[in-house]
């Protein structure tokens, strides 16, 4: 079976073990995504910036559902998960500061055209790249971004 | 309703209406209920027996609450009116009203009391720019609950009216049938509730202004309020309209506070009310910096909320790059699909830079070494931010041009309006552009984020680093920015570095900033206090004289009082102190005219001329950084400088001014007392600041 992109996004995250842009905050924030009359729960643990990813579908500081083929999308750059949540495609409880820390880790859309010619890919200075090399639509820092990451 | 709108708040939620509580929205004006940009009442109006009411008096007795004492209008100007009717009306999520008629009667009457109610649903963009709605509206009149909506896709809000009274609902409103006994009153509370219906219908609180629960009320706001200004320092002067002045400013201050989804009931001011009642990075961080001497708790907040959204990624759309600090948050509609990019928008020169000045600065005063620790990635994401994505032309400096060229911000820097930037001959420079200012927080977050790199990040190598990269950027923009002949610096560069030699009022914040050598201060100085600059009352956004110049232009010839009391920082900075002292006398003066409450911008006429501060038409009023000037302007003109532990008080007062004691203020040393005298014992008066600003007025009546 092929991995779906929530499945890269969550086994990437829980790969990296450690997440700087993640490092103020400890808590849990469950994931709950709907699709054929089910729904898959993802469990997010942070503990300053150590991250840990689990099945789990027990209570979580912040719990943010929305359908699963909405998040495929939202992880690879192609929906916006702050505006995706004001139309009421998707919904936040709890404490939404996590949630907000963690979508900064998604990467952005599609870029409309190329960065300029003259400039040269550097590090990014916010979190490393974990480029995922399946979702190479975004341009981006964090996870799932493409290799034209960077400045411009 | 273009006359007389009373405005009254709570976080982004306010309701703007007429003197008699009508609220009829027409056009783009601005009257209504609204809540998270969205307009959730643009009709609200009250008859009695099909007749209007006209208004005998309105209080807004905070700012959050509203009364209005009001009778049936006769259609003559005699009112001899047995009915009285009164509305208190609070601010709470949505809003509450209590409503109360009167019989003065000797016979008993029988009413019929109206309430007409509608909702446009506008995003406050669709307001601004005059747009169409794109979705369904609907209405249910049901037993004890008229509900109004608004769909578009799953995109779903609603308003719902709940009166405690029997009423007839229908679509268009409510109606009550009361009958009063002579000198008796009827009565009746009316709930009007905002609500945002998120996925499957849920209530969703995208961030209540004060965190997740239910609204206060009006007892619980009152008591905030009244510890909020206890908590603030306490001013003792011989000058009684500073004194009023500065406790306006502390309540307006409060009014402004907004809870962002991610602050639980911390806060940070939004930008004003209407049209800003939202996180900008700009107005946040300044106003964070204006009132860090009275409410630190301020800034603590700016910095961790707009650390959280900090860019992290480079999209075209939203201007975002990593590292840069956002410029505007929006919740309404045309943000929700997209067809706005405030969600959040980044486009903003100088937020991020600002952002590195306002953590060390909040460190200086308050000693909080946890939030620069906490901050650091923050910090150096924004300082690497300045280097790597916004020298746009290679020339190492800090340069803007949108991305998003069909929503993004044409002008990102504080001066943001089409015209403000131009030539000496009046013609606009091209992309991107490079404005004088921007080069000054720059410069300034690289010497303060060496301090904190070597104080509390250990690493001594990157401070030397920024301090390096810091001397060359002085080095380089005192050649490049500097006009030999007028003696100042230009207002910007264009993309092939030549220089808009214009005289502006950037320039002092160029002195704020550090950036400016020390043998061009003096220079500087006399720039800003001199006759084309100074109108009397404060420093003209532009120069009078310059082909752009017009005393009611928005950013080329109005006075900024934000902008004056930063400009009397920088004076201050480089020693200017009675020259800082006569500037924060003229915005101060100018504050009395306006009740305390100094509007966005004001004319920039020559005192002598109106011999009164002319409001700029549209002007934001509150508006959170004018709020804040007169508090900078209090710090600035006591010399209040923090220095290790202790708090260094250096007072020069405008002549006039016999005594000002700014009694504990806040800090690291816990709360301190700050005196300042005057050098001449006048008596008291408030025309006595005045003969020093270039036109004696006659004494104002008290106000």
């Amino acid at each position: 079976m092929t991995m779906s992109a929530t499945d890269r996004f969550f086994q990437t995250l829980a790969d990296r073990k450690h997440e700087e842009l993640l490092e103020k905050v400890s808590g849990t924030l469950r994931f709950d995504l709907s699709h054929d009359e089910q729904t898959d729960h993802w469990m997010v643990t942070v503990k300053n910036g150590d991250v840990a990813v689990s099945r789990d579908d027990s209570d979580a500081d912040s719990i943010v559902r929305m359908p699963k083929d909405l998040f495929d999308q939202l992880v690879v750059g192609r929906v916006n998960a702050f505006t995706a949540l004001l139309r009421g495609e998707a919904a936040a409880k709890g404490n939404l500061e996590l949630p907000v820390l963690l979508q900064r880790l998604l990467p952005g859309p599609p870029r409309g055209k190329q960065p300029r010619p003259e400039a040269a890919p550097t590090p990014s200075p916010g979190a490393a790249a974990v480029a995922d090399a399946h979702a190479g639509a975004g341009a981006g820092t964090g996870i799932g971004a493409s290799a034209e990451a960077g400045r411009r | 309703m273009s006359v007389a709108q009373v405005k009254i708040l709570d976080g982004n939620t306010f309701v703007v209406s007429g003197p008699n509580g009508d609220i009829q929205a027409t056009g783009t004006d601005t009257s209504g209920m609204f809540s998270y940009d969205t307009r959730f009442l643009s009709d609200w109006v009250l008859t009695v027996n099909g007749q209007r009411l006209t208004t005998l008096s309105v209080d807004d007795v905070h700012y959050f609450e509203s009364r209005h004492f009001l009778v049936p209008d006769t259609g003559t100007v005699y009112t001899d009116s047995k009915i009285a009717v009164v509305r208190e009306r609070t601010v709470c999520e949505g809003f509450h009203e209590v409503l109360t008629v009167m019989n003065h009667d000797e016979n008993p009457v029988d009413l019929t009391i109206r309430l007409e109610a509608g909702s446009d649903f506008a995003d406050i963009f669709e307001i601004k720019d005059a747009l169409a709605s794109k979705g369904k509206y609907y209405t249910h009149a049901e037993e004890g609950r008229l509900v109004l909506g608004y769909q578009r896709d799953s995109y779903h809000r609603l308003t719902e009216i709940i009166a405690s009274s029997p009423a007839q609902y229908d679509r268009q409103g409510l109606t009550f049938n009361a009958h009063i006994e002579p000198d008796s009153e009827w009565r009746t509370d009316i709930q009007v509730d905002a609500e945002i219906r998120g996925l499957g219908g849920d209530v969703v609180h995208v961030g209540h202004a004060w965190g997740a629960n239910r609204s206060r009320s009006a007892g619980e706001m009152q008591r905030d309020l009244e510890r909020w200004v206890a908590h603030a320092p306490r001013l003792e002067c011989d000058w009684d309209p500073l004194k009023r002045t500065y406790r306006r400013s502390l309540i307006d201050l409060a009014a402004l506070r907004f809870s962002p989804t991610i602050a639980d009931e911390r806060s940070l001011p939004s930008a004003g009310l209407p049209w800003f009642m939202t996180m900008f990075g700009r107005d946040s961080i300044l106003t964070s910096i204006q009132a860090l001497a009275f409410t630190p708790e301020l800034a603590a907040t700016t910095l961790q909320v707009l650390g959280a959204w900090q860019g992290s990624r480079t999209d075209d759309f939203r201007d975002e790059d990593p590292g840069r600090i956002l410029h505007e948050l929006r919740y309404g509609e045309l943000t929700a699909f997209e067809e706005r990019p405030h969600s959040p928008y980044y486009g903003t020169a100088d937020a991020t830079a600002l952002y590195v000045v306002l953590l060390d600065e909040y460190e200086r005063w308050t000693g909080d070494a946890k939030m620069v620790c906490n901050l650091e990635h923050e910090a150096r994401a924004a300082l690497n931010w300045i280097d790597e994505y916004a020298d746009l032309t290679g020339r190492g400096y800090v340069s803007y041009q949108r991305r998003n060229e069909e929503s993004g911000l044409e002008n990102q820097c504080w001066k943001d309006s089409w015209d403000s930037l131009s030539y000496k001959d009046g013609s606009l420079p091209g992309y991107p552009r490079t404005t004088c200012e921007c080069q000054g927080y720059a410069y300034d977050a690289k010497i303060r984020g060496a301090r904190l790199a070597r104080e509390f990040w250990h690493d001594e190598e990157y401070a030397k680093k920024l301090e390096a990269s810091a001397e060359d950027l002085k080095q380089r923009f005192n050649r490049d920015f500097w006009v030999d002949d007028g003696g100042y610096f230009a207002l910007a560069i264009d993309e092939k570095g030549r220089q808009l030699e214009v005289l502006s009022s950037n320039i002092g914040h160029l002195l704020w900033s550090g950036i400016v050598d020390d043998d061009k201060a003096r220079t500087i100085a006399s720039h800003l206090m001199g006759d084309r600059l100074f109108s009397g009352w404060g420093v003209r956004t532009l120069a009078e004289g310059e082909v752009r110049y017009n005393p009611i232009g928005y950013h080329v010839g109005t006075v900024w009082p934000f902008d004056c009391s930063f400009i009397a920082l920088g004076l201050r900075k480089y020693g200017f102190k009675e020259e800082a002292a006569k500037l924060a006398a003229g915005i101060l003066d100018a504050a009395e005219f306006f009740q305390g409450r100094l509007p966005e911008a004001f004319a920039g006429y020559p005192r002598a001329l109106t011999m009164y501060p002319v409001e700029y038409p549209t002007a934001c009023s509150p508006q959170a950084w004018s709020t804040g000037t007169p508090l900078l302007l209090l710090q600035t003109m006591l010399g209040l400088e923090p220095l290790g532990d202790h708090l260094i008080v250096d007072p020069v007062l405008p002549a006039g001014i016999g005594h000002m004691e700014l009694l504990r203020i806040p800090g690291r040393w816990g709360r301190i007392d700050a005196f300042g005298r005057g050098r001449l014992e006048v008596s008291t008066g408030q025309a006595a600041i005045r003969p020093q600003l270039g036109a004696t007025l006659p004494d104002l009546p008290h106000i």
